[in-house]
């Protein structure tokens, strides 16, 4: 698995646990599910973004590289 | 051994998230150790107990969750990844992307397992506490780990899996194992945290104690033998004494620790073949152990006087110490009639201590201290004396700790048994609470000290990382021609 496939599947299933989240939320019987599925979506977009910060951080990086070689 | 010779190649290793698991350990730390010295001071001064959110009841999973499964998970995870990486020649498996999710993942399903033990939920098993939707999530996280190390060693550039590998993936399935069985319950509703075990009776109490004791073997004892097979070694500078005998060590131990739960319910209503054969077991449990235990001492054969300038190297082998004689004190305490005197007193949890301060933390603490200069490129610890200082403070604070429960097990255990010459109790519960408090006072002085311990090594750590003193020139770091960030494998 190369780096770009990693990131899209594990952006892919912290979504979905971020969804999951939120509909647990929505229809919690007690504090601590309210609490489990509002931390659970806080979690999945704090990592999302993470990951795509990571990704246009790699990209940044790479042209920086290939701009250093070309002077 | 193999005759080639293989040839040196960069890997640029994922040392980011080792780093993550390497700070995470260290909070971790001071949580764990603050929350015993503030239930050790309630059960010396039960005012403190201030309902509900710092009861005793709430606190206490707090502790052990924190310590186990927080600090030694922590160092556990991030060790593996170092270690995997370097004996595999391999970056891990996976990318970044799923590794950080194990680092997050692992962090965020302990905070919110400590938080709803202070919200008052629980399942009431020992080290098993958090409810199903938590359990779920973290067998997501752990699926995750697995996947990551069997794949990093499925990409292995290294013929031979080195033994530190194995005693970490022995605890990454057997852990994953446990906690499936031992957690299989019930939800009331889907969207309600509160579920009831699959089983029930004297089975549930066999299961709970199964996964008890193996969660002591499984994740306090075989992959902290993993971190000994790396860093004694690696900061000895020497081989292993016998690596033949670490296989012995390794399949003795896996074989014979699954069965030896039982000794928990020893004068219970479990049936007595199943106290019998838990109790057999534990006793059979010497000989690995202790084979481990001389393997790791030995191996400082020839750099004994390594002791004497390196700290980091004399917390591990003091804690090899402490692993062979809480390992002599677990089986003797599962002998029906030492059973009888010692169980439920406080000599269990003198003896728990000795294993999880004098070895789990002792042998962390020898891992850290060679892992932060590494991690971070700096040239050596900022303060070797500081160092020192920490060592013996801790070590201090863990024999007024150990000491005094084993004084006030054996006081209560024999004030429980007294009888009068009618036949009548002597003494009352309360007369047996009162004269133990002297040792509560005295263990919670044990937790202090371990603890100002604990927070000189930090301070220690992060001045190695921060200070100017401590850094080293660029040359000592990369060898010639490597990108920054690449070391040579197999270093």
């Amino acid at each position: 698995m190369d780096f770009e496939t990693g990131d899209i599947v594990v952006g892919l299933m912290v979504a979905a646990l971020g969804l999951l989240g939120l509909f647990l939320a929505a229809r919690a019987w007690d504090d601590e599910m309210y609490l489990f599925g509002l931390a659970l979506a806080g979690f999945a977009v704090l990592f999302d973004f993470g990951v795509v910060r990571r990704h246009f951080d790699r990209k940044d990086a790479a042209l920086a590289a290939r701009r250093a070689g070309h002077e | 051994m193999s005759e080639h010779v293989l040839p040196a190649r960069p890997v640029v290793y994922n040392d980011a998230v080792v780093k993550k698991f390497v700070i995470a350990c260290l909070v971790w730390a001071i949580v764990a150790f603050l929350a015993g010295v503030y239930i050790a001071s309630e059960l010396a001064w039960p005012q403190l107990n201030i309902a509900p959110y710092l009861n005793f009841g709430r606190l206490r999973p707090v502790h052990t969750s924190a310590a186990i499964f927080a600090f030694g998970g922590s160092a556990l995870i991030g060790t593996s990844f170092y270690v995997v990486q370097r004996t595999c020649r391999a970056r891990l498996w996976g990318g970044e992307a799923l590794a950080n999710f194990v680092f997050w993942g692992y962090q965020i399903f302990i905070v919110l397992a400590a938080s709803s033990y202070l919200l008052g939920f629980s399942k009431s098993r020992e080290y098993a506490e958090p409810e199903w939707h938590l359990d779920l999530l973290l067998v997501l996280v752990w699926v995750c780990y697995l996947l990551i190390y069997l794949g990093t060693l499925m990409r292995r550039a290294e013929p031979h899996i080195y033994v530190a590998n194995w005693f970490y993936l022995g605890f990454i399935i057997t852990i994953a194992m446990l906690v499936i069985v031992n957690n299989l319950g019930i939800p009331i509703s889907p969207y309600s945290a509160k579920s009831y075990s699959w089983f029930s009776g004297v089975q549930d109490a066999m299961v709970q104690w199964w996964y008890g004791h193996n969660a002591v073997g499984f994740f306090l004892t075989v992959p902290f033998l993993g971190m000994m097979y790396y860093f004694i070694p690696k900061a000895a500078n020497r081989p292993i004494y016998s690596y033949r005998l670490s296989i012995v060590h390794f399949w003795a131990l896996i074989f014979i620790y699954i069965w030896a739960g039982p000794h928990h319910l020893l004068w219970t209503a479990l049936p007595d073949w199943t106290q019998t054969l838990g109790m057999a077991f534990s006793i059979m449990l010497w000989m690995p152990s202790w084979g481990g235990m001389i393997n790791g001492l030995m191996t400082l054969s020839g750099a004994w006087d390594k002791l004497r300038t390196d700290p980091g190297l004399r917390f591990s082998v003091t804690a090899v110490g402490f692993y062979g004689m809480s390992t002599f004190e677990g089986p003797a305490m599962s002998i029906r009639s030492v059973n009888a005197l010692v169980h439920y007193s406080d000599w269990v949890i003198g003896h728990v201590h000795s294993g999880t301060l004098g070895w789990v933390a002792f042998i962390t603490f020898g891992a850290l201290y060679y892992l932060v200069p590494n991690l971070w490129g700096r040239k050596g610890l900022y303060s070797v004396r500081l160092a020192a200082w920490h060592y013996w403070i801790g070590t201090l604070g863990i024999v007024f700790y150990i000491a005094s429960m084993w004084v006030a097990g054996l006081m209560e255990g024999l004030m429980w048994r007294a009888y009068d010459r009618f036949g009548f109790l002597k003494y009352s519960f309360v007369q047996v609470v009162v004269a133990e408090h002297p040792f509560m006072v005295l263990r919670m002085i044990g937790g202090v000290l371990f603890t100002i311990g604990a927070i000189l090594m930090i301070y220690n750590l992060w001045m190695t990382v921060r200070s100017p003193a401590t850094e080293a020139p660029r040359a000592e770091l990369l060898p010639a021609g490597l990108p920054a960030g690449a070391v040579v494998a197999g270093e």
